[in-house]
């Protein structure tokens, strides 16, 4: 393995913190030549050394140090419970960091994140990479989770400068979809309307495009698919996209994570 | 390994026609995209070649909707010949990888006969271009694609066209499995003229989803690689280079350096990593170190020691008795 610097790494777990009964945070040891992190990438990780599952899980980072690389992992599959068993010490492969856009930084009053599922790692990143370049501006995050443990509000308490919360089960906070709570506080008030960042499910977005979309300037949205090469090679994990007036199909892994909301084609997205 | 012998032989270079590759090892069409994707991942200049994504005449968006599913060891996958058109691509990507030190070859594909000679055409028009895979083979787009690639007949007027347009050129003809009888349709292609034979392109499924109830694909069939795939891949292989005389360049699930001897052993001249480089990038270049110090394995043995040729040409194949008829 000479010549480059190959961005594939074969690292080790450093801490793999069970979160809630389907959320983990693991921390994976940096490796070295592993490059610095905008927003928005993930890795790709290798869960299993057979073929099944056979395809790298790709997640998004939550947050990176000159140690460590860590994600939020939520359960929902073989790849993800493979990976949530690990522990401290295991050794896997991952490769990146990956995804070629990045969320812009914010000016102007402030902005709002809309979080659902393993969607509130990349923003948690996000919150965190512009405290540390003294970025001022008021952070509103709007999280979502079916009970009041899934909103693993002990991850981010600090990160945001106001957090709402709803859960379906009402546990905590709003009874009722996050989209809900999103539309009930802007009615309301004080919620700054020049830009909406969310990530999070697709019907979670779609849904804020549907009904949240006329009350921000800027909706930017970092998606999730199933993902084969995780380069833009493969193009598997396109998403129908509308530029110039033209219908395109753009990979998630490469033209994304991160897209302006208004150039996705939702008609065609079903 | 263990088993495997050592050959003496240690000039591991391939002949296809007249093209001289360093070694016998490629990126399969598809998955590495142009070559340049994976230009951090894989030393490129180390492989035999990368065979491109496929090129169309017309630039193509490809499927809409979920275009990967993942099967057990496997890939379920209806991407639909996404690219950017013929002329993008020679103009602007083959200089790139020209420059980048990647030997290709050049995968193509069209809809129907009047688009395919626009095609050869085309091609015939651009300098140097050594070898070129005919992907008569693809079964997730609606015309073209593995119509052509499942009648001898037309299979071999597809491949006759292209040696007549490309006299400089080596011509690959990729098959599909999903026939009776691809020994046949390999042999309709090596008597057209075919300068080597590809084996398999991907094979015919499909899968449901559940909380919709509706199949994942909107194509509602899609093409299966990966692991899974890879004794059907072992077998047309078997069969195929026991049928013609070109080489044949074996693909289909390899995913470790023993899958990669075993398609050597079975008669291949070359062979392809498609889908493994997803999850194993370094496995290309792991395979070639294997055959650099080992030498490429040999064929085995025909197990009953006899050497005949299928002679049906396709008209009616043997698939359904796991290939125990045409062995005597």
């Amino acid at each position: 393995m000479s010549l480059m610097n190959r961005p594939y790494f074969r690292t080790r777990i450093a801490e793999n913190t069970r979160l809630s009964p389907s959320a983990c945070k693991i921390v994976f040891e940096r490796p070295e030549g592993f490059a610095d992190a905008f927003p928005g990438q993930f890795i790709s990780i290798r869960v299993s050394e057979v073929t099944v599952p056979l395809l790298r899980r790709p997640f998004g980072i939550m947050d990176l140090s000159s140690t460590g690389i860590s994600a939020l992992i939520k359960v929902i599959g073989p790849g993800s419970s493979i990976l949530a068993a690990k522990r401290a010490g295991e050794e896997v492969e991952i490769a990146g960091p990956l995804g070629g856009v990045p969320f812009d930084r914010p000016g102007g009053e402030g902005v709002v994140f809309v979080a659902g599922g393993t969607g509130l790692g990349p923003v948690i990143f996000c919150a965190r990479s512009w405290k540390r370049e003294n970025i001022s501006c008021k952070t509103h995050l709007f999280i979502g989770a079916q009970t009041k443990e899934e909103l693993l509000d002990g991850l981010y308490r600090d990160d945001f400068s106001f957090i709402y919360s709803a859960t379906i089960d009402g546990s905590a906070g709003y009874k009722g979809n996050i989209v809900e709570l999103l539309e009930k506080e802007i009615d309301k008030g004080g919620i700054p309307s020049e830009l909406l960042y969310s990530c999070g499910p697709k019907a979670m977005v779609r849904a804020l495009v549907d009904r949240t979309g006329s009350k921000f300037k800027n909706h930017y949205t970092s998606l999730e698919s199933v993902m084969g090469c995780s380069l833009g090679a493969c193009r598997g994990c396109t998403v129908p996209a509308i530029e110039d007036g033209k219908k395109v199909m753009r990979s998630v892994c490469l033209e994304g994570t991160v897209f302006n909301s208004e150039a996705i084609d939702w008609e065609e997205w079903k | 390994m263990g088993g495997v012998e050592v050959t003496d032989n240690k000039d591991i270079r391939l002949n296809i026609g007249r093209s001289v590759f360093e070694n016998p090892v490629f990126l399969a069409s598809g998955p590495a995209g142009y070559g340049l994707e994976y230009i951090n991942y894989i030393d490129m200049r180390k492989l035999g070649g990368v065979v491109t994504k496929t090129i169309s005449f017309e630039p193509r968006a490809g499927n809409p909707g979920v275009r990967l599913q993942e099967t057990p060891s496997g890939l379920l996958n209806s991407i639909g010949l996404e690219n950017v058109g013929a002329e993008l691509f020679f103009r602007e990507k083959m200089a790139l990888l020209a420059s980048a030190g990647i030997k290709l070859v050049i995968s193509l594909a069209a809809e129907d006969w009047d688009d395919y000679r626009r095609l050869i055409g085309y091609v015939a028009e651009r300098d140097n271009i050594e070898i070129v895979e005919l992907n008569l083979s693809c079964p997730n787009v609606e015309r073209g694609g593995m119509a052509v690639g499942t009648d001898p007949d037309l299979l071999g007027k597809y491949v006759r066209l292209a040696k007549e347009l490309l006299p400089e050129t080596d011509i690959l003809a990729k098959l599909t499995p999903n026939v009776r009888d691809i020994g046949g349709l390999a042999l309709a292609a090596e008597e057209a003229g075919a300068d080597g034979i590809t084996a398999i392109n991907t094979i015919v499924g499909m899968d449901i989803d559940l909380s919709s109830s509706k199949p994942v694909f909107k194509r509602v069939r899609a093409g299966l690689s990966g692991p899974a795939i890879r004794p059907v891949a072992l077998d047309a292989v078997w069969k195929i280079s026991r049928t013609v005389k070109i080489p044949v360049i074996g693909v289909g699930g390899i995913s470790s350096v023993d899958d990669a001897l075993k398609f050597f052993m079975a008669g291949a001249a070359g062979i392809q990593i498609g889908t493994a480089i997803f999850y194993d990038p370094g496995l290309p270049e792991r395979i070639i170190e294997r055959l650099e110090t080992g030498g490429i394995p040999s064929r085995i043995e025909y197990l009953t020691g006899k050497t005949e040729r299928i002679e049906d040409g396709g008209k009616a194949g043997d698939n359904s008795g796991a290939g125990c008829r045409e062995q005597g």
